[in-house]
This record gives C-alpha cells, structure tokens and sequence, in this order.
C-alpha cells in the first residue's frame, strides 16, 4: 500500500518542494493551500502522517491541528514554523502536533522526522516492544541488555538511548537534532561535532573488532543504523 | 478636513498664556476682595447698631424717670453732645407735631416702631442731605421717636473697594500679559534648546546632550531624562549598527565561498559537483544556524520565554551539558567536571537556559584549554551558574566586547562559530532577571550566569 501524505502548506514553492521531496521517497501527497482545505482533506482521507504549516490563511495552523484532534483523529502531525523558539516550540507539541520543526529546514530532517513519527504510530496504539535487533545486535528493553553476536556490550545509560533511538528508527535516518531531543531532551542545534563524538563512541563499542558496520553516517544529514550500507 | 475645534483653539501663544494667567489673577482677587468688603460692612453695621441702641437706651432712660416732658431736652441734648453727635433726632406728639429734634417733620412712609431702616434725610444744621441708617419707637404715652446716624462711610467703604476690585483687575492684565510673556520665552529657551539636540540627532550626531545644570528643577530633571534616553538610544543605535555590520560580514563569507563552489561545479565532471553541493549546502546549514540564533536572541530578549518558565533541577542540568559535552572535550585533550550540590530546584525556562550553558561548554572546549568547570551554587537571591576553563582566556579589557553580538575575538576568528554564544547566554540570564559576567579564572575565563531565585523557590531550600 502506498503510504499517503497531507502537506498543509500555503507557500506553493515550499509545499511544492515538500511534495517534490514525498514523492521521490515513494509517497503519495495531497497539498492543501489553507487551513479549511487541509481539516477538509485531514478529515477525509487516510493519511500515514500530516504536515502542517503553523501559519496558514483562513485558520491558524494550530486551530486546525485542534479541529483534527477534535474529531478524534490520530493521524501524526508535524507543525512546520518560522516561529523557531523552543517556546512555540512547546506551544505547538501541546496543542497536540507530535513533533515540530522550525523553518527553513532540510527536507532530509522532515523526512526522517515523518518516517519516525509512523513507526511511532498514532499515541496510544504503540506495541509493547521487549527487545530491538539489528543483524546480529539485539537490544533487550527489560534487562536493558546489549549484545553483539551473543557478547555483552557494556553501555551508559544514555549510549543505551542513543542505541534504542537507532534500533528503534531502524533503517531509517536519525537526525543529530532528533538525538539531542529524544535522548537528553533539549531542543537546540547541537552542531556538527558534539553528537559525532558521542556516535563514533558507540560505534567503537557495538562494532568492536572486525564485524560487519551497523551505524552509518549520512552525510550532511544525521545517522543511520542499518543492515546494509 | 480642517478640524475645526482645534482651529478655535489656536490663539497665539502669548495671548493664550496671558489670558490664563488674567483669569487666575481674577480668580484669586474677587473672592478676596468681596470676603474682605462683606466683614467689614459687617462689622461696620453692627458699629452703628451699637451706636442707635445706646441713644435709645439714654433717651429711653430719660424718659423713665422724669416722663415725656424730659424728653426734649435729653435729645437736644444728646444732638449737641451725646452719642447722636452727626446724627438725626427727632420726637413728635401723637398727632405728629415736632416736639424736638434736628429734622422739620417725620419723614412719610416711616414705620413705627422699625428696628433698621435707611434713609436720605436733610437735617437742620447741615449744608446737604445724607444716608442715616434710622431707628423708630412709639412711646407709651403715644409720641414717637425717631433716632438716626449717619452711614455715609459705610457708602464711602463700598465704593473705595470696587474702586479696589476694579483696580486689581486692571492691574491683572498688563501683570499676567508681562508673566505670561516672560513664562512663555523661559519655556520657549528650554524648548528650543530641547529641538535643537533634537534636530542635531535626527540629522545624524548622536553625541549632542542637554545641559542638565542651568535652568530650574523641573528643566535638570526633564533634561536628564532626555539625555539618559539619548544615552540608550545612541548605545542602541550603536549597537544595531554593529550587529548589522558583523551580521554582513558573517553572511558574505559563506556567501562568497558558495558563489565560488558553484563556478567551479559548472562544467566539472559528477563527483567535483557533488563534492561543491555538499560544500553549498554546508554553508547555508552555517547561515541557517546563524540566523536562528539571532532570531532566538531577538526573541529571548524581547522577554519571549517567561511563560513557559518550569520548575526544574539545575543540578541535573548541569549533568546533561557535562555528559553532552565532556566526550568532545576528552577527545581534545580537556577533562569536564561538575561543581553542583545533588540537587538545585530552580523555575525558569529549562531549554533556553539548557541551551545558554551549552553554549558556554562549547565555547570552552573550543577556546579554552585544561580543566573546564561546569558549577553551580545558590548565592542568595540569585543562583549562580559558571563555566570556567584554564586556557588562554580573554583579557579583562576586551570582555565587554566579547558579550557582544557578532562579537569573535582575534584568536576566534579562524574558528567556526557565529560570535552568538555569549550573547544568547547573556539574553538567557537577562530573561531570568540576572546577568552574565566574565571573570578572569587566572588562568583561563570564567563565565558566570546570575539568574534570580523565583520568589516560590525559597520554600524548597
């Protein structure tokens, strides 16, 4: 089944480049010019995951994430800002948008952001996961145990995170800003090195010796952990 | 449209100030003036009654004792020397014939007895009539008296005080004309002298400053408030100026070296162009970055912020930082430690002030050199938050600056960043009611964020 995309955007060249970009990662996208338009197609249809402008003609970005929550649906919504301060930034997460993502962006950060947010899938409905694989590296959530091919490998508390947002994102990129969030919880630019070197460290513990490399790096984008290269 | 109403206003200044001060001049002197006039015809009255009661009483005394026939004589009497001297008397028998006195008959319309009544009569004796104010009694035995003095003062009074009234009247309007003028070209002076500076700045110079010592009270203490908002406004300006002159230069470089890459890509083989895209795209990732933090700074001073203020644990975020950091700095040959009790509730704003000490561990791993601190302590009313390292540091002379907007030092400058850091993190400590400052950690710097204690924190302590 293909997977379907709202863009709620009323910049046409924004939301041409956003569907553009949808579209070449195999997506089916559906863009709605204003805020009425985009409750009417949210209501409607099937969508795998909603983008949505904060500031729209005709209705407030936040007003129609609320409409849409109000007729109770779950689909994941990302608000897209030019208000980038970490306190919209709260104001848009507590209105019920499950991730926000301050203008300009690279589309390489909303797509990996779309993609976590329907592996996540609507809140509530997550399955109880007991433990994560990748290849050989096996990630036991209750024991909170790593191995790589049955050998124990000792983590910190926030290597294990950082692993766990890799396991969980598997496949798929996981952007430095992503990390900053998920794993300690703050919303800034981090730039380039800091998480780097958090990185190169686990990947000197979970690829120890000559074994085949989980955790690539994409460039200019974030990190990926993955099977193959 | 004309607006009419202010058209009607629009007398000429020295007509305006003088009117208001002849309308207070008027104001002050009538209700004086007529005060002043009504006591003394008051008192001038009661003289007077006085006066007509103690003749009656003397006449009425002569009377008891020695019955009508006495009473001739004691009025003559008291015309000639008594209290009635200037006055009138006069008594006629019942049937209206004089019997004494100084007038030729009663007077008609006259009531008797009347306690007060005030008419022009012409004694005998006198060369022209005059005001008497005039007493009336009937005698048991049917005559009638009537007793007199005279209350032409009393007109004399009266007329001396409107005299007075309309002479402090007239004297008001060439006084209030004279003050008025004299007001209006003492404030026209200061005004000028205010338009000036005025004008001066708005052409440009923005070093010109009132004189706050001359002139009154009123004037110093206008004047220095108009020279500590020129003293803001120029630093302002300044300030503006500077940011705008780094923000170019700090967005022409990268703009300068993505114009190159893209040159060189035209016409080169697949792998030069991706190598120049990725070169492209990392300079607006730098742009980027750079104009968030400013918009961030902008928005962080402006007081953006305050509501989302939370309790959280300083402490802890102290840890956060340290672990985020301390692998960047160990990988430079630097160790992070942490200088903190186990806990520090604070209620602010955890992500900007997150992200200011982020800002400040950066800076020092990338600036500093050695040991880096990362502490916090409670100091009273603020909470105290520092970040010191033992590298080169920055001399004391050159600290202002480096708070700055835009503001990379010499040695900074072959580095990336975007002069940003210390500015959020002193727009951050400002929000929380502190500030930042920068010490000397001989050797190295130390920076310290001053943020207030919440009034409700005191209870956790």
């Amino acid at each position: 089944m293909t997977k379907k995309i709202l863009v709620v955007e009323d910049d046409p060249t924004t939301a041409d480049y956003i569907a553009k970009g949808f579209e070449q990662n195999g997506y089916v996208v559906d863009v709605a010019g204003d805020g009425r338009d985009g409750l009417f197609h949210a209501t409607d249809g099937h969508y795998a995951a909603i983008v949505l402008d904060r500031m729209l003609p005709g209705m407030d970005g936040l007003a129609v994430l609320g409409a849409v929550r109000a007729a109770g649906i779950d689909t994941p919504v990302i608000v897209l800002s030019a208000l980038g301060s970490t306190d919209e930034r709260v104001k848009g997460l507590k209105s019920g948008s499950d991730d926000y993502l301050a203008k300009p962006f690279a589309f390489s950060e909303l797509l990996a952001r779309v993609e976590a947010l329907q592996r996540r899938g609507p809140s509530g409905a997550q399955p109880i996961v007991t433990s994560l694989r990748c290849a050989d590296l096996n990630m036991d959530l209750l024991a909170r145990r790593v191995e790589r091919a049955g050998e124990r490998v000792d983590l910190q508390p926030r290597e294990f995170r950082l692993l766990e947002l890799l396991l969980r994102n598997k496949g798929q990129v996981v952007t430095r800003t992503m990390m900053l969030e998920e794993v300690w919880d703050y919303h800034f630019d981090p730039g380039t090195n800091v998480i780097d070197v958090h990185i190169s460290r686990l990947r000197k513990k979970i690829e120890d010796g000559n074994r085949l490399p989980l955790l690539h790096t994409v460039r200019g984008v974030g990190y990926m952990l993955s099977e193959t290269a | 449209m004309i607006d009419s109403a202010r058209l009607r206003l629009r007398l000429p200044a020295p007509i305006r100030v003088a009117l208001i001060s002849l309308i207070f001049g008027v104001v002050i002197t009538v209700p004086v003036l007529l005060f002043v006039y009504h006591q003394t015809d008051t008192l001038f009255e009661e003289r007077i009654h006085d006066r007509l009661n103690d003749d009656e009483r003397d006449v009425m005394f002569a009377y008891a004792n020695a019955g009508p026939a006495a009473l001739p004589g004691a009025i003559d009497q008291a015309l000639r020397s008594g209290e009635l001297r200037g006055g009138v008397a006069l008594l006629v028998d019942p049937r209206g014939h004089k019997l004494a006195g100084n007038l030729a008959g009663w007077p008609p319309v006259l009531p008797t007895p009347s306690e007060w009544n005030e008419f022009r009569l012409f004694p005998e004796g006198q060369v022209r009539p005059d005001l008497f104010a005039i007493r009336t009694v009937a005698l048991p035995t049917g005559e009638r008296l009537l007793l007199g003095a005279t209350i032409s003062e009393r007109e004399r009074m009266r007329a001396s005080l409107v005299e007075a009234l309309l002479g402090a009247l007239l004297l008001a309007v060439p006084l209030g004309l004279i003050g008025g003028w004299v007001v209006l070209k003492i404030a026209e002076r200061r005004a000028r002298a205010v338009g000036n500076v005025a004008s001066r700045i708005a052409a440009g110079d923005f070093s010109h400053r009132l004189d706050e010592e001359t002139g009154g009270e009123e004037f110093s203490m206008l004047a220095s408030a108009i020279n500590a908002m020129l003293e803001r406004i120029e630093e302002l300006v300044e300030q503006l100026q500077l940011v705008t002159d780094s923000l170019a230069h700090d967005l022409r470089s990268p703009l300068t070296r993505m114009r190159a890459n893209i040159e060189r890509a035209g016409g080169a083989d697949r792998d030069r162009q991706q190598q120049a895209i990725e070169a492209v795209s990392l300079d607006i990732d730098r742009m980027l970055r750079l104009i968030s933090a400013t918009l961030e700074i902008s928005s962080t001073e402006a007081g953006v912020g305050k509501q989302h203020f939370e309790e959280f644990d300083l402490a802890g975020l102290l840890r956060d930082i340290c672990e985020i950091y301390n692998p960047l700095a160990e990988e430079r040959g630097m160790e992070m430690t942490i200088v903190a009790p186990s806990t520090l509730a604070y209620t602010g704003n955890r992500q900007s002030i997150g992200r200011a000490v982020a800002n400040l561990a950066d800076n020092a791993v990338k600036y500093g050199g050695g040991a880096i601190e990362l502490g916090v302590a409670d100091a009273g009313e603020f909470i105290e938050l520092w970040v010191a390292d033992g590298g080169p540091g920055i001399s004391s002379d050159l600290h202002e600056f480096a708070l700055g907007k835009y503001r990379r030092l010499e040695q900074a400058r072959t580095t990336e960043g975007s002069g940003l850091g210390l500015a959020l993190a002193r727009a951050v400590a400002r929000l929380h009611g502190g500030d930042i400052e920068l010490e000397d950690n001989r050797p190295g710097l130390r920076v310290i964020l001053r943020l207030r204690r919440e009034p409700t924190n005191l209870s956790l302590l």
